[in-house]
C-alpha cells in the first residue's frame, strides 16, 4: 500500500495555505446501523481525510448510502464512533432524490435554513443574490437563480444542492450517487469542480457504483459489501495508468468470496423440451425508459436459469411481466409451445398461478399481508381450491412443517415473524402450490433469499431444486452470485434491460461481475 | 332594483365577508403550512363564543376579542399536537375539534345562560355614526376594531409569506417537508407556529360574527369554515385572492338580504336565499382540481 501525501499532517500544513477552506478528517470506525430488524450496516471503519475525492463503491443494499447517512449524522448507529473534527456543523450532504422545493425559486432553495434576513425576519434576498453570485464565481457551478426549481434541468439542481451545501458553510460534501442522474458529459463536469473543492482543502465523498469514474477521479477508495468495509485504500496516481488491474481488484473485492457450494442444481437431460421462451419482451416505464429492452432467452424443463444484473437493471420488471402484472410490456411470453394471453382480469391472472408460480422480489410490498395471520397468508389466493377449513387446517400445517416456518404457529401474525421466516412463508404458498399445480411448468424467483439468514435460505434452496426436479422450468434472480452459481444450469447476466452474457455456473466472480458492469470484453 | 347599487349593499356585503375571509385567511395559514384543516367551523364558533361570554362577564369588548384570540390559537394547536405529534390524520381531527366546539359552546350556553339558544345580548364595540342611512352603516362597519384587525390579517399574509424567513419556512413546510427538515428546520414547531397564527385570525372571525349579532346563538358558525375552505381552494391556497372570493360571497348574501325586502313573501324570495350555496358548488366544481395545493399538504418529514 503507497503513502499518502494527505495523510500527513505536516505536509498537509504545507498543501493547505492559512485561511483556505479546509475539510474536517472524519473518522469513522466500526459502525453498525439497524433499520428495523435489518442490519444495515455491520461493521464499517472509515477515514475521510481533505483533499482527495473518496469513492465509496459496493453492490446495492451493501450499505454505502448508510454509510454516508451515518457519517453526516441522519442514520440511527447502534455502534461504533464517527469523530469528525470541529464538529458536524461543517458537513454537508446531497442526497439521491433532491432535498428541494419545487414551487420555489432556486435562491429561495439555496437560501432555506440559512437565510439572511432584515429587520422583523424579511428576508435579505438581495444579500443572498450577491452572496450565491460570488460563490458561483468562485466554485464555477452555474444556476439560474430566478428560475422556478422545477424547470430547472437535474445538472442544474443538483449543481444547487451542491452551491446551498456550500452556502451553507460546509467544508465536507457527502454525495449519494450524483451521477445516477447526469448525462456522461454532466458527470465529468461534477467531477471536475468536485475535484477542484478536494484540491481546494474540502473532505469530499461519493457514493457510486460506476467503476469508471472511480478509476478515473478518485484518490481513494473503499469497498462495501454485506454492511462491512471489505477495502479502504488510497489510489495512487500512477495506478491510473493500469485501470485494469486496479478494476480486477475492485471488482473481486465488491463481489467477495462466497460459502462453498452447498444445494447443487438435479441433472439436467440432454433432450429436455423447452418450457419457458421469452420473445423480444419490451417495457417502457412512465418515464420513456426502456427497462426491458429487447429480451430474449428459453429455460427448459427441470432447468434452473440464473438471472444476475446490477439491481434496477429490468430484473424487477422481467418478473413482473412473466407474472403478468405489467399489462404494458411488449413481445412473447411462450410457455410450453403456447404464447400466455394478456391478464386482463383477475381470472386470467389466477389461471397464470396455475402455471407459473411467482416469488417477488419485495416481500413486504408483494408478497405477504403483514396483518394478517401466517396460516392466512399461507393459503392466500387459493382458498376457493381448498374443501373446508379442516383442509385448509392441514394445507397450512403441511407447508409450515415442510419449510420449517419458527414459530409453527399459523395464528401468528406475518409481521411479527423474523425476516427470513416471512420468506419462508412467501416461498411455500409460491412453491407448494404449483407443484399440486396439474397445469404447472414454471417458477419465477425474484430474490427469494435476500435478507435470509445461511438456514432458511438452505430451506429455500432446497425446495427451489425440488421443484426443478419435478420437471419446472426454474427462473431464479438474484443479486448474490454465490446463490446464483450453486443453484442455476447457467447464469444469464441483464444489463439495461438486455441479457448481454450467457455464463456457465464455474464462471469466475470477475467475469459475470464485469457483464454486470456492462464492459464488453465478458 | 336600486337598492342593489347602494352603499346598504356596499356595507352589507363587507360586514358579511369578515367571518369568511378571517376563516379563509386561517386556512390559508394552516394549508400553507401543510396542515389540512377542516376544522374552521370550529374555531369560528368557539372565537365567537369566547367573545360573548368574556364582554358578557367583564363588559369589555376588547377583553372579549383577546379572549377569543387565545381560544382560537389554543384550538388551533390542539389540532396541531394531534396531527403533527400524535399523527392522527388531519380529516379526523378536524372534525373532532368541530364537533367539540359545537358540543363544548352548547354546554356552555347551559351552564352560563341556562338557555338552548342564545346568549344575553352583549354590548360590543360601537363606533361610528348612528342612524339607517347606507353611508352610516358602511361607516360604523368600517370603523369596527375587528374589522380592522381582520382587514389587516388579510394584507399581512402575503407579503408575509412572500418575504419573511418565517413564511419562506411555512410554505418549505407546506411544500415539502422532508426537503425542509433536511437543511435543519424543524417542521413541525414551523407548523404549529403557523397554526397559532391560523387560529388567531379564524378566531377573530368568529368575534366579529358574535360582536355582529351583539350575542351568542347555538351553531351561529352555520357552516362558514366550510365555505370559506372552498375560498381557500378555489382561489389555489392566496390568500389575497381567498378574500376576495369571500367578499364576492358576502355580496352574493347581501343581495339575498337586499332582494328578501323587495320581494319579500314570493316564492323567488326562497330561491334567492340559496344563491350564495348555489355560487360556492358551481365555482368548486369549475374550478381547476387542487391547483396551486401545497405539494406536502397532509404529508410529514419522517414517517
Amino acid at each position: 500500500m503507497k503513502k499518502v501525501i494527505a495523510a500527513d499532517p505536516g505536509l498537509r500544513a504545507a498543501r493547505y495555505p492559512r485561511g483556505a477552506m479546509r475539510g474536517p478528517v472524519m473518522k469513522i470506525e466500526d459502525i453498525a446501523v439497524r433499520y428495523g430488524d435489518c442490519w444495515s450496516i455491520r461493521s464499517a471503519t472509515i477515514t475521510l481525510e481533505p483533499g482527495v475525492i473518496h469513492a465509496i463503491l459496493g453492490e446495492n443494499g451493501a450499505g454505502k448510502s448508510t454509510l454516508l447517512k451515518a457519517a453526516a449524522g441522519f442514520a440511527p448507529r447502534v455502534a461504533g464512533t464517527v469523530k469528525i473534527e470541529d464538529g458536524a456543523a461543517a458537513i454537508g450532504m446531497v442526497h439521491q432524490h433532491f432535498m428541494l422545493v419545487s414551487a420555489f425559486s432556486a435562491l429561495e432553495n439555496l437560501v432555506l435554513g440559512n437565510e439572511p434576513t432584515g429587520s422583523f425576519g424579511r428576508l435579505d434576498l438581495t444579500k443572498a443574490r450577491r452572496e450565491a453570485e460570488a460563490l458561483m464565481e468562485k466554485t464555477g457551478l452555474r444556476v439560474n437563480l430566478d428560475a422556478r426549481t422545477s424547470d430547472l434541468a437535474v445538472g442544474e439542481r443538483q449543481r444547487l444542492e451542491i452551491l446551498r451545501v456550500l452556502y451553507r458553510g460546509a467544508r465536507a460534501i457527502l454525495l449519494d450517487e450524483p451521477t445516477a442522474v447526469l448525462s456522461p458529459l454532466e458527470a465529468e463536469e461534477l467531477y471536475t469542480t468536485l475535484g477542484a473543492l478536494a484540491e481546494g482543502g474540502a473532505t469530499i465523498a461519493v457514493v457510486t457504483h460506476r467503476m469508471d469514474e472511480v478509476i478515473r477521479f478518485a484518490g481513494h477508495v473503499t469497498i462495501m459489501r454485506r454492511g462491512r468495509t471489505v477495502l479502504s485504500r488510497p489510489i495512487a496516481a500512477d495506478e491510473r495508468n493500469h485501470p485494469k488491474r486496479l478494476e480486477d481488484e475492485l471488482t473481486r473485492a465488491i463481489m467477495g468470496g462466497e460459502p462453498p457450494h452447498e444445494a447443487s442444481p438435479p441433472a439436467l437431460a440432454e433432450d429436455a423440451e423447452v418450457a419457458l421462451s421469452i420473445e423480444d419482451l419490451v417495457l417502457v416505464d412512465a418515464a420513456g425508459k426502456r427497462v426491458l429492452d429487447g429480451l430474449r432467452f428459453a429455460v427448459k424443463k427441470g432447468e434452473i436459469v440464473g438471472i444476475a444484473g446490477i439491481e434496477g437493471n429490468g430484473q424487477r420488471e422481467l418478473v413482473r411481466a412473466v407474472a403478468g402484472l405489467e399489462p404494458g410490456v411488449a413481445g412473447a411470453i411462450v410457455l410450453g409451445g403456447a404464447r400466455l394471453p394478456a391478464v386482463r382480469s383477475t381470472g386470467d391472472l389466477r389461471k397464470r398461478r396455475r402455471a407459473v408460480a411467482v416469488v417477488h422480489e419485495d416481500r413486504h410490498a408483494d408478497g405477504l399481508m403483514l396483518d394478517a395471520s401466517v396460516g392466512d397468508n399461507l393459503v392466500l389466493g387459493e382458498l376457493d381450491q381448498i374443501d373446508g377449513p379442516a383442509a385448509e387446517a392441514a394445507l397450512i400445517k403441511h407447508r409450515i412443517d415442510r419449510f420449517g416456518v419458527n414459530p409453527p404457529d399459523p395464528a401468528r401474525r406475518a409481521g411479527d415473524l423474523s425476516g427470513g421466516n416471512q420468506q419462508k412463508v412467501v416461498v411455500a404458498r409460491a412453491l407448494d402450490r404449483i407443484e399440486a399445480s396439474p397445469e404447472r411448468a414454471l417458477v419465477v424467483l425474484g430474490q427469494p433469499t435476500r435478507g435470509v439468514d445461511v438456514g432458511a435460505a438452505a430451506t429455500i434452496h432446497g425446495a427451489v431444486v425440488a421443484a426443478a426436479e419435478k420437471g419446472l422450468a426454474v427462473l431464479l434472480v438474484s443479486a448474490d452470485l454465490g446463490e446464483l452459481k450453486r443453484l442455476s444450469h447457467r447464469i444469464l447476466v441483464i444489463h439495461r434491460g438486455r441479457i448481454v452474457a450467457e455464463l456457465p455456473p464455474t464462471a469466475a466472480d470477475d467475469v459475470i461481475g464485469r457483464a454486470m458492469l456492462g464492459m464488453e470484453d465478458a | 332594483m336600486s337598492s342593489i347599487f347602494s352603499l346598504t349593499m356596499l356595507a352589507e356585503s363587507v360586514r358579511i365577508a369578515v367571518p369568511y375571509a378571517c376563516a379563509a385567511i386561517g386556512g390559508v395559514w394552516a394549508e400553507r403550512a401543510g396542515v389540512i384543516q377542516i376544522g374552521l367551523e370550529g374555531i369560528l364558533l368557539t372565537g365567537a363564543f369566547t367573545a360573548v361570554a368574556v364582554t358578557h362577564a367583564t363588559h369589555s369588548p376588547t377583553l372579549g376579542l383577546v379572549a377569543a384570540i387565545v381560544a382560537g390559537v389554543a384550538l388551533s394547536l390542539g389540532h396541531g399536537q394531534l396531527t403533527e405529534r400524535a399523527r392522527v390524520h388531519a380529516v379526523i381531527s378536524g372534525i373532532a375539534l368541530n364537533l367539540l366546539a359545537l358540543a363544548a359552546t352548547r354546554m356552555g350556553l347551559r351552564a352560563l345562560y341556562d338557555s338552548a339558544s342564545n346568549s344575553p345580548g352583549i354590548d360590543a364595540f360601537r363606533f361610528g355614526p348612528t342612524g339607517a342611512t347606507g353611508g352610516a352603516m358602511l361607516l360604523r362597519v368600517l370603523a369596527d376594531p375587528v374589522f380592522f384587525c381582520a382587514l389587516a390579517a388579510v394584507a399581512a399574509t402575503p407579503f408575509v409569506l412572500r418575504n419573511t424567513r418565517f413564511g419562506l419556512r411555512v410554505r418549505a413546510a407546506g411544500e415539502n417537508p422532508v426537503a425542509a427538515a433536511s437543511v435543519g428546520i424543524s417542521v413541525t414547531r414551523v407548523r404549529l407556529a403557523a397554526l397559532a397564527v391560523s387560529g388567531a385570525i379564524c378566531a377573530l372571525g368568529g368575534a366579529h360574527l358574535a360582536y355582529d349579532q351583539q350575542r351568542f346563538e347555538s351553531g351561529m358558525s352555520a357552516g362558514r369554515g366550510f365555505i370559506a375552505l372552498a375560498a381557500v381552494v378555489v382561489s389555489g391556497w392566496r390568500a389575497g385572492r381567498a378574500a376576495l372570493a369571500c367578499l364576492a360571497f358576502g355580496v352574493l348574501e347581501a343581495l339575498q338580504i337586499v332582494l328578501q325586502d323587495e320581494v319579500r313573501k314570493t316564492a323567488i324570495g326562497d330561491l334567492i336565499q340559496t344563491l350564495p350555496y348555489v355560487a360556492t358548488l358551481l365555482v368548486l366544481a369549475l374550478a381547476p382540481r387542487r391547483a396551486g395545493a401545497p405539494e406536502g399538504l397532509g404529508k410529514h418529514a419522517a414517517e
